[in-house]
């Protein structure tokens, strides 16, 4: 971590890489549990593992919610994951003020998918009267990847702040284009 | 954070309560809807640039103190529970903590003007 990457009135930098690789390892693991639901879901595997409640699992992933949209909902789920994991990891170490789309991005696709998480954890003993351990694993794994993912996105949102107050062009530095880097601090 | 450690374990709990006593409707369905809020909450506000999340945690608490009235409550295990658990989690709501870092003067130094970051970014 370099200081001249660390956002002015800032202690550190939100966007090296020790902040940012446990969010990606995070989203990458949050991947591999929604593929396998999914999996399960369009019947490509049989069975699905569920070491607690039974037929929980099998009811949650067979539920009329799950199967809402014209995908099923665990494959949409490792779509938003697989979001979190690549734009967690584009861009270098002054990603919040070279490129503050990904970043906003970034935040944007980690808090909503932890938030849908959540609902789907409440849909699970209010609607049908069950649990599945995959489907609460994933939800945690959402659920802690929103904190650690917040501080980077207030870093561009603040370095934003201080273009629209200057005489850059606003959209030019939320697209990081290279005639307006170093302009804004 | 301690305090949002227990927000979140209290939130879990809430999960729990109805399957380990046996609640029964609308008991188990409150419990079930706010202990996953309240644990969401807790746990995004274990980072100290988001610890203002705590605070959303008090709405909740508030409403679990009212709900077994609204709502009724024939069970006095568990009118006990949510308004113990309701207490709690508006006590350590509360609770701030140690905030070691600085973040440029906070969320709402997005919009405000003469904030942290733009006074330390004029001295750059």
């Amino acid at each position: 971590m370099t200081a001249k990457n660390v956002p002015p009135g800032w202690d550190y930098n939100p966007a090296a890489w020790s902040q940012r690789l446990p969010i990606i390892i995070l989203a990458i693991l949050g991947f591999g549990i929604a593929t396998y639901l999914a999996l399960y879901q369009l019947e490509i595997f049989p069975t699905v593992w569920e070491p607690f409640f039974g037929d929980g699992s099998v009811t949650i992933l067979n539920s009329p919610i799950s199967h809402l949209l014209p995908i099923p909902d665990a494959a949409l789920g490792a779509f938003g994951y697989l979001l979190d994991a690549v734009t967690g990891a584009v861009g270098g170490t002054r990603r919040w003020r070279s490129m503050p789309w990904i970043v906003i991005v970034f935040g944007l696709a980690v808090g909503p998918l932890g938030f849908v998480s959540v609902l789907l954890v409440v849909f699970q003993p209010v609607l049908f009267d069950s649990w599945c351990t995959l489907c609460l694993a994933s939800a945690v794994i959402s659920v802690v990847m929103i904190g650690p993912a917040m501080d980077e996105m207030l870093a561009s949102l603040q370095y934003m702040k201080r273009v629209k107050d200057s005489d850059v062009s606003t959209w030019k530095a939320f697209w990081g284009l290279k005639s307006v880097n170093e302009k804004v601090k | 954070m301690w305090a949002q450690v227990i927000n979140a374990i209290l939130g879990i709990w809430l999960m729990a309560a109805p399957g380990v006593f046996g609640f029964d409707k609308p008991i188990d369905d409150n419990d079930h809807i706010i202990g996953p809020l309240i644990a969401t909450f807790a746990v995004v506000a274990f980072w100290e640039c988001t610890r203002v999340v705590r605070t959303y945690n008090i709405p909740l608490g508030a409403w679990l103190l009212l709900a077994p009235w609204v709502l009724g409550y024939e069970n006095t295990l568990a009118t006990v529970n949510d308004m113990g658990v309701g207490l709690l989690v508006i006590a350590f709501s509360l609770v701030k903590g140690k905030i070691e870092n600085r973040y440029g003067g906070g969320w709402s130094a997005a919009w405000r003007d003469n904030t942290l970051h733009q006074r330390e970014a004029q001295k750059q």
